[in-house]
């Protein structure tokens, strides 16, 4: 009997085009629903997660020295070869990089140089925009390696930014912590 | 003088109705943009202007300066020729479409309409016939296989959905007992022929989208299978002349709806000025026709040619006996 009913309740819905109905609501219901658009770079930016594997940064210790040994192992597990390092010694007979070079156009951002590194002296950092128009201007040195920002502490979420079309292409941010993105996810 | 004043006034009217058809389309790939995103749950263009409305402006410029390139092996003079076949009959079919009654200027009374032809919708459906050859040429020019695939699709979806589209609006013709366009909007002045013609407005709807190839049957420029279908290997301003073309038959199919089963520009229950009743009619059909392009999947090619064929065919022919029985 049900399945006579059920048999029945299916043609009626085929000729009043039921299934079309559902999805046109569907669809109307979609159109005002908050579109989840992250608007980089005009109005917002994505700050990311502190496991996120951007730029490479190398650490100092406390006494400001860099940390990093200039063992090599960094550069020989790197699986795309890109980074090149030349030890010296200083005074103290310390070994230090003289030169530390990566060439971020070959980088896989695997975070590999990061895992290896016995002196805890490079990380994979928070900043990815860093485009550029010659291949070149990627092969990054020590020093600009310093400075680099270092891992993010809050982050997962969107904030306000603006973009500043002024100098560099960057985009600026004042605000520590943002949105999660995923709250404007419709989920039926 | 009399002749001239009349000739003069024509081609006003003329003029202004192909600066409005050409105008058109810019909003509405703006629209259709903005409304894909938002079903989406994307923005659509934001960058170029207020919530992105100079990007059709931005896009035109685009296509003008772009490259006209023409294929080596594509047979010129039919590559050149075809967007034009293509765009010139959706605006000539505009000379018979009427838009309204009368409106005064300066104490002169002017129609809405370019010309009253007694015969408009056999006109409207012959001139609209023609717009195939545009499609058909323009694949076959090309000498490339999607080009020619999408064309041949095209070529049997036109003809095969031109039939029960004409079956369909008979009905309408059977009870305003008159061709002309402005005489069936006249007569539905009381009751809009939607109440009486459902069937009718669904054949001519279904077939209305196959005739302007929207999704679900746009099998003609399939982007998943076909590149871009019939106009894979045109560029710059002839492409632009494709999308008019386009634009402007959806534009047509909206307008012949609300003409024939939706009253025209009679409204109901708030008095607005029947201009603008139109206008909103119109609006809402092409509202339906993108809400139709971003909700539905595409049609299989057999099923396209199976549904017009075993299922619209025979509802149009079944609205006209219906509707012969019913109201004589
Ligand atoms: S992240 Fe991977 S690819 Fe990039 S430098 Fe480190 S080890 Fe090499
Ligand atoms: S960064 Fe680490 S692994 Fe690489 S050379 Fe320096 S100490 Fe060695």
């Amino acid at each position: 009997m049900s399945r006579v009913v059920d048999r029945a309740g299916t043609w009626i819905g085929w000729a009043l085009f039921a299934d079309l109905a559902s999805a046109f609501t569907l669809t109307f219901g979609y159109m005002f629903s908050k579109p989840v658009t992250m608007q980089y770079p005009d109005k917002e930016k994505w700050l990311p997660y502190s496991r996120y594997r951007g730029h490479h940064f190398l650490k100092r210790d406390e006494e400001g020295e860099i940390k990093c040994v200039a063992c090599e192992l960094c550069a020989r597990i790197c699986p795309c070869d890109c980074i090149e390092v030349v030890p010296y010694e200083d005074e103290n007979g310390n070994r230090h990089p003289a030169k530390f070079e990566i060439d971020t156009a070959r980088c896989l951002f695997c975070g590999l140089c990061e895992d290896a590194c016995p002196a805890d002296a490079i990380a994979l950092g928070q900043q990815y925009e860093f485009s550029s128009f010659s291949s070149r201007d990627l092969v990054i040195g020590r020093d600009d390696l310093l400075d680099k920002p270092g891992k993010a502490m809050t982050g997962g979420g969107v904030v306000a930014a603006r973009l500043n079309t002024d100098e560099d292409v960057l985009v600026e941010t004042s605000e520590p912590h943002g949105y999660n993105w995923w709250r404007n996810i419709r989920r039926t | 003088m009399e002749l001239l004043v009349a000739l003069g006034l024509i081609a006003i009217k003329v003029a202004l109705l192909i600066a409005m058809l050409l105008l058109l389309p810019l909003p509405l790939t703006w629209l259709e943009r903005k409304i894909a995103g938002h079903m989406q749950q994307r923005m659509g263009p934001m960058r170029v202007g207020w919530h992105g409305l100079l990007q059709p402006v931005a896009d035109g410029i685009k296509l003008l300066t772009k490259e006209d390139h023409i294929p080596a092996e594509a047979d010129r003079f039919l590559f050149k020729l075809a967007p034009i076949l293509a765009l010139a009959p959706p605006f000539v079919v505009f000379v018979a479409i009427p838009f309204g009654e009368t409106v005064s200027v300066l104490n002169a009374e002017i129609t809405l309409y370019v010309s009253n032809l007694n015969v408009a919708l056999l006109f409207v459906f012959a001139v609209i016939g023609l717009e195939v050859y545009g499609v058909i040429f323009g694949g076959w020019a090309a000498n490339s296989k999607y080009a020619v695939l999408g064309s041949l699709r095209t070529c049997a979806q036109m003809i095969s959905y031109e039939i029960p589209m004409g079956f369909a609006v008979i009905g309408v013709v059977m009870l305003a007992q008159s061709m002309s366009l402005v005489d069936i909007v006249r007569a539905q002045s009381d009751l809009w022929n939607i109440v009486y013609q459902p069937i009718g407005f669904f054949v001519f709807f279904v077939a209305g989208l196959a005739e302007a190839q929207r999704i679900p049957f746009d099998l003609a420029e399939a982007e998943g299978d076909l590149g871009a279908g019939f106009h894979t290997e045109y560029s710059g301003i002839r492409f632009a002349f494709f999308m008019v073309s386009e634009y402007v038959i959806v534009l047509l199919v909206s307008v012949l709806s609300v003409i024939l089963f939706f009253g025209g520009w009679n409204g109901i229950l708030i008095p607005l000025p029947p201009l603008l009743w139109f206008a909103l009619k119109v609006a809402f059909f092409i509202y339906v026709f993108m809400w139709f392009r971003f909700t539905l999947p595409r049609y299989r090619y057999d099923q396209l040619m199976a549904i017009g064929w075993k299922v619209l065919l025979p509802l149009s022919m079944a609205n006209i006996i219906i509707t012969g029985i019913a109201f004589t």
